[in-house]
């Protein structure tokens, strides 16, 4: 298996896996909408072990992470969100889910300074939850009704990306002097105690801001692009 | 420029700025009562209908749109607005060269307008015409110099027509003229920076790119990018010691990308196809293996280049640790070693001996770690409890062999049925589907439809709220022909609003697996218009997924994500070579021919001819449900938009009609009326852009043979002169040579090589010289012709007897020398039935030989005791037990 960068020709088999794995469901002009606003953010895992039929056998893609940066955040804070997660049952419980997130939540916070990235899961989804909680640490921040289109309840999660500063710091240290994912005159120091989220004021001080999305005027396709996934909300 | 009665008098001026407006706040009902208003007083007011006409198409009434604006015109033939209006109604209905004339001529009359310069290179854009967007830019960027956005779509167009230093140029240009130095979030800044580095590195210069990698270093924000980038130039500059490092940071962010794994190789200057590496590249992998538990990469590239008792070590290694573990994917994550059978031995040997250790005694090198959790919180009440390692073990081990012996390269079924049941009998899950699942497909592989739909069908009661295991089932559904309860399953996950039911939905959400199979499904039933509905579907979710590009034309430029954009165009330009594309498109090729050499199927718009009273029936009762089904669906819209009560997105949301259509009637009529041009359709893509698809080349002869001699189409078009016929020997040769480059011992050539030369014998005029010429010159004059075609064809026969491929090949052929002997039938009928008895039939190859029995129209005998033989071998299979 192979965890990469998702390109916009990965699409097809991605919407494959979506629509195999899980009820909430998007046309392909949404994918590409994520795919070309940030390119950085969604990955896919690849079965390299499959022999090619054909010359122009596309990638088969077991598992993908679609995510993007909230466009207008009501908090002000910057941060991502995964807009859908899901790997084929034949390849689940190899990590490819962990490793997805992961490199999804790296990015977010190199390129865009997101400061916390956070998503929706079914209150009664075990392994997705299991995922979330305790292998990656997000932390839930309350329930949200009726939030899909059956009537289940979502948790709605968020992860603090602080611990990737700290790495990032640690790579400078043996590195040319690269400053990514600081801002000028970020104030490290703090950084360091794990976020609970309480101190979101003082985090919208130090973020650097990034323009995305409604900021540059996006309009048209956004608003057509959101109603994409149509009324069966997103994950 | 307007002629006097075209000046509006200011109110009506006034009124004519609001209803522009309203067009482009989409208040279309407040933008047609303003031009109303204005009509009244003004009649032949062109801007105005031209203005109401564009409201009008975007309401989804484009006749009386194209009506009105025709009429716009004939008031104000030189008007830009109106010339503005009618080539956007042409783009609406996709007609983009058209669009782009109009769009031409209201530039003219208005050199000016940025609006009609803007959707004019959006067009030109879109279709490819890149001397012409670069035009338009040039222009644009005259205009708004001052717009970086303007200088990036210009690079943009000279890129992709190739003008790389044209394209840096213009990028540098604007650099050069930026006033202060951009913020380090200024996204757009730092896209367009990476964005020049990838136009020098494609122009081949290397080291520059490399230098300007270094130079912008920090203020690319896409981190990845830039380390894959430098990696990259490294190696490619021979520097390595320098691509090791970088190699290894990248490899510490993501361990699993293959392709870093192979970059650190390079440069360490390791080979794994020479033996003497081995041992170091064994300790390279080992060291990363050693980083983290979690890391699967490492642990399995191994296998790849390890041989012997290196390998031995190493798998053993390896699978203790995920049986242990208890993945359940452990055998996807090795059958590619298959294709080594020294390798496919030793797998199988390691594991049936660990059938019969202690599983005490598997304590291998690693012991599995217990879970590290990497943040705290540990929830430890939503983890399902551990399972007894013993029976973790037990478990991974006879699912992995079930999976073994289920596979094509070392089948056994019955032994896969015995380690399936096994595993199942130890499952002490009530919900994990996962070996009842496997079971389903090992019944598939015996040959049973029925019970592995029956089968899957299980498996998914197990777990009714997973979509996975819904999906699977649907398709085995499918495959067992029972379309409406296929429809029924996975309309369980379906939005329940969906105009158009379960199917509606899956067309919206393009899924292209289900339409395809639904389609296969139906062509085995020949339901052909069903099933040519469903592939003309698949087509046109193509042609959507094409058309999606457009917006992003303007909005990447936006966005300043221009590497992405690239990127997508590149894929656009190849869209259909997709697999997907290939399957429906092959399917429906088929459909066609058939259509052209049988059109009596064509009758009863294609239904099941010869319909049994039973089906009949049951054809009603699925109707009837599907009536109510609608109904239910209706009314549940209903109480949901009363529910909701509130507008929908813009004024006047787009109502999805119902499908007036929903058996392919009215398309199958043009279909049947002239099936081989239709066929076009769907071949030309694929000789396009997948030349080196075997299975198409074999279509297009087929296609192309049949237009040659189809004094069918000539008859009907009339435009077919003999001369157009004959030209079509030449791309039925084109495919023909296509085929033998591909595969010189390919069935289809032999086949379709003798039929072309029986053709071109059997000529009623002679062929135009110069056709006559390519044809000798590339083809006849290589050819062996000494021997007889009969000759030759019996001889290939002999030589490739066991294999029901060629023998279906010799068939074929046979029939086209003689086509009305009655002994030729006979001998092929038995030449048919003896490949049946060969060990290297498989059950498709089989099926496909009964196809060739109904071409050759063998009698009820013939078919049956072909049926016969093969039932004895495929006792299970269900395609031999319904006839
Ligand atoms: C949720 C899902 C994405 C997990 O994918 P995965 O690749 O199998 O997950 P991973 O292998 O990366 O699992 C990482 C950790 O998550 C937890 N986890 C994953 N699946 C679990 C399960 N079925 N039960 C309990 N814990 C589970 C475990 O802690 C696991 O670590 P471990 O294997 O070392 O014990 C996958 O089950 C899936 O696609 N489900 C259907 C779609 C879905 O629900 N998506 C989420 C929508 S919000």
């Amino acid at each position: 298996m192979d965890i990469r960068v998702l390109h916009p020709s990965d699409i097809p088999h991605v919407q494959q896996t979506n629509i195999t794995n899980l009820p909430e469901n998007y046309f392909c002009k949404y994918y590409l909408y994520h795919a070309l606003s940030w390119p950085q953010l969604s990955y896919v895992a690849v079965d390299v072990s499959r022999p090619k039929k054909t010359p122009y056998d596309a990638p088969k893609i077991v598992g993908y992470v679609l995510a993007k940066m909230e466009e207008d955040p009501a908090d002000g804070v910057q941060h991502g969100h995964i807009t859908s997660l899901s790997v084929m049952r034949t390849h689940r419980r190899l990590g490819l889910a962990e490793k997805l997130m992961r490199q999804s939540q790296r990015a977010m916070f190199e390129t865009y300074g997101a400061v916390y990235v956070s998503l929706h899961v079914r209150v009664s989804n075990v392994a997705a939850r299991s995922l979330y909680e305790d292998t990656l640490g997000f932390k839930n921040n309350g329930t949200e009704e009726k939030y899909y289109a059956d009537g289940e309840d979502a948790f709605s999660m968020r992860k603090e990306l602080d611990y990737l500063r700290e790495e990032a710091l640690d790579d400078e240290s043996d590195e040319e002097g690269g400053t990514i994912g600081q801002d000028e005159g970020a104030e490290v120091g703090s950084a360091g105690k794990a976020g609970d989220g309480a101190d979101g004021e003082k985090k919208k001080e130090r973020k650097r801001k990034v323009k995305v999305g409604r900021g540059l005027g996006v309009g048209e396709l956004v608003e057509r692009n959101e109603s994409a996934p149509q009324t069966n909300g997103t994950s | 420029m307007a002629q006097n009665s075209q000046i509006l008098p200011s109110k009506e001026a006034s009124l004519f700025r609001h209803l522009v407006q309203n067009y482009e706040t989409k208040q279309y009902k407040k933008g047609l009562k303003a031009a109303e208003q204005i009509l009244r007083k003004h009649p032949n007011h062109g801007d105005t209908q031209a203005m109401k006409a564009l409201i009008l198409s975007n309401q989804g009434k484009a006749d009386e749109a194209f009506e009105l604006c025709k009429l716009a015109l004939k008031n104000a033939m030189k008007s830009h607005v109106c010339w503005h209006v009618y080539g956007l109604l042409y783009r609406q209905q996709k007609n983009y060269e058209e669009a782009i004339k109009a769009y031409r001529f209201a530039l003219r009359l208005d050199p000016d307008s940025q609006q009609i310069q803007r959707d004019l290179a959006l067009l030109q854009v879109q279709m490819r015409d890149y001397t012409g967007y670069v035009q338009s830019r040039r222009q644009m960027l005259q205009m708004k110099p001052g717009t970086r956005q303007n200088w990036t779509a210009l690079a943009i167009g000279l890129h992709l027509s190739g003008d790389l230093a044209g394209a840096e140029d213009v990028l540098h240009r604007y650099e050069e003229s930026m006033k202060h130095t951009p913020s380090r979030s200024d996204m757009e800044h730092a896209e367009a920076l990476l964005y020049k580095n990838t136009i020098i590195a494609e122009s081949g210069d290397v080291k520059r790119a490399l230098d300007h990698l270094d130079s912008i270093h920090k203020t690319a924000l896409d981190r990845t990018a830039v380390m894959e980038l430098r990696a990259e130039y490294l190696l490619r500059l021979d520097r390595k010691e320098e691509a090791e490092k970088t190699y290894n940071k990248l490899l510490k962010r993501n361990p699993e990308r293959r392709a870093y794994y192979a970059g650190l190789e390079r440069s360490l200057g390791l080979d794994r196809a020479s033996k003497e590496d081995h041992q170091k590249l064994g300790q390279v992998y080992h060291e990363f293996a050693e980083q983290s538990e979690r890391i699967d990469a490492a642990r399995r590239i191994p296998l790849d280049f390890k041989e012997d008792d290196a390998f031995r070590e190493h798998a053993d290694k390896y699978l203790r640790r995920i049986f242990k573990k208890g993945i359940p994917s452990a055998f996807a994550n090795v059958k590619q070693l298959y294709s080594d059978p020294a390798k496919k031995e030793i797998i199988r040997e390691l594991v049936e001996g660990y059938l019969n250790e202690e599983p005490q005694a598997n304590g291998g090198a690693e012991l599995a770690k217990p879970d590290v959790q990497t943040n705290g919180s540990t929830k430890a009440q939503i983890k399902p409890p551990k399972l007894d390692p013993v029976l973790t073990w037990q478990l991974s081990v006879n699912y992995f062999l079930a999976q073994h012996y289920d596979y094509h390269l070392s089948r056994d079924l019955a032994k896969a049925q015995k380690y399936i049941d096994k595993t199942i009998s130890i499952n002490p899950s009530k919900t994990d589907y996962t070996y009842h699942m496997a079971r389903a497909r090992i019944i598939k592989h015996r040959g049973s439809t029925v019970d592995a739909s029956a089968a899957m069908n299980e498996a998914r009661e197990m777990d009714l709220k997973d979509r996975y295991i819904n999906t699977k089932c649907a398709k085995y559904q499918l495959r067992n022909d029972q379309n409406s309860d296929a429809i029924e399953t996975v309309g369980l996950f379906t939005r329940k609003e969906a105009v158009g039911g379960p199917l509606g939905d899956l067309l919206d959400m393009q899924c292209v697996w289900y339409i395809t199979e639904d389609g296969e499904s139906y062509f085995r039933q020949s339901k052909l218009s069903l099933a040519l509905k469903r592939f003309k579907s698949v087509y046109d979710i193509f042609e959507t997924w094409q058309e999606d590009q457009f917006d992003f034309h303007t909005f990447s430029l936006r966005k300043g994500m221009v590497r992405a954009y690239i990127d997508m165009v590149r894929w656009e330009d190849k869209l259909q070579e997709h697999p997907f594309f290939t399957r429906a498109a092959l399917s429906a090729i088929r459909i066609y021919l058939l259509l052209h050499d049988r059109p009596e199927l064509s009758k009863d718009g294609g239904q099941a001819n010869g319909e049994s009273a039973e089906s009949a029936a049951e054809r009603k009762k699925a109707a009837k449900k599907a009536k109510r089904e609608a109904e239910k669906v209706e009314a549940e819209k209903k109480l949901a938009a009363a529910k909701k009560a509130q507008p929908a997105k813009g004024e006047e949301a787009e109502t999805k009609k119902e499908d007036q259509d929903p058996q392919g009637l009215e398309a199958f009529k043009t279909a049947a009326a002239q099936p081989l041009e239709e066929a076009m359709k769907y071949l030309q893509p694929l000789l396009e852009l997948s030349p080196k698809n075997i299975d198409g080349q074999i279509a297009g002869f087929e296609v192309y043979i049949r237009r040659s001699k189809s004094s069918r189409s000539s008859a009907r078009t009339d435009k077919c002169t003999d001369g157009i016929v004959a030209g079509n020997y030449l791309p039925a040769l084109k495919c023909l040579l296509a085929i033998q480059a591909l595969q010189p011992e390919h069935p289809k050539w032999h086949e379709q090589s003798g039929r072309l030369r029986v053709a071109l014998d059997g000529l009623s005029e002679p062929l135009p010289d110069q056709v006559k010429q390519v044809i000798d010159e590339t083809y006849l004059s290589k050819l062996d012709t000494k021997k007889s075609m009969d000759e030759s064809n019996e001889e290939y026969l002999t030589v490739h007897r066991d294999s029901a491929a060629h023998v279906q090949s010799v068939v074929r052929l046979r029939r086209a020398l003689h086509p009305d002997s009655s002994d030729a039938t006979v001998k092929s009928a038995q030449d048919l039935r003896d490949t049946i008895g060969s060990e290297a039939t498989s059950l498709q190859d089989a099926e496909e030989g009964l196809r060739v029995l109904d071409e050759l129209r063998a009698g009820a005998d013939a078919k049956e005791s072909y049926v016969k033989a093969a039932k004895e071998r495929w006792t299970e299979a269900t395609v031999f037990q319904q006839r």
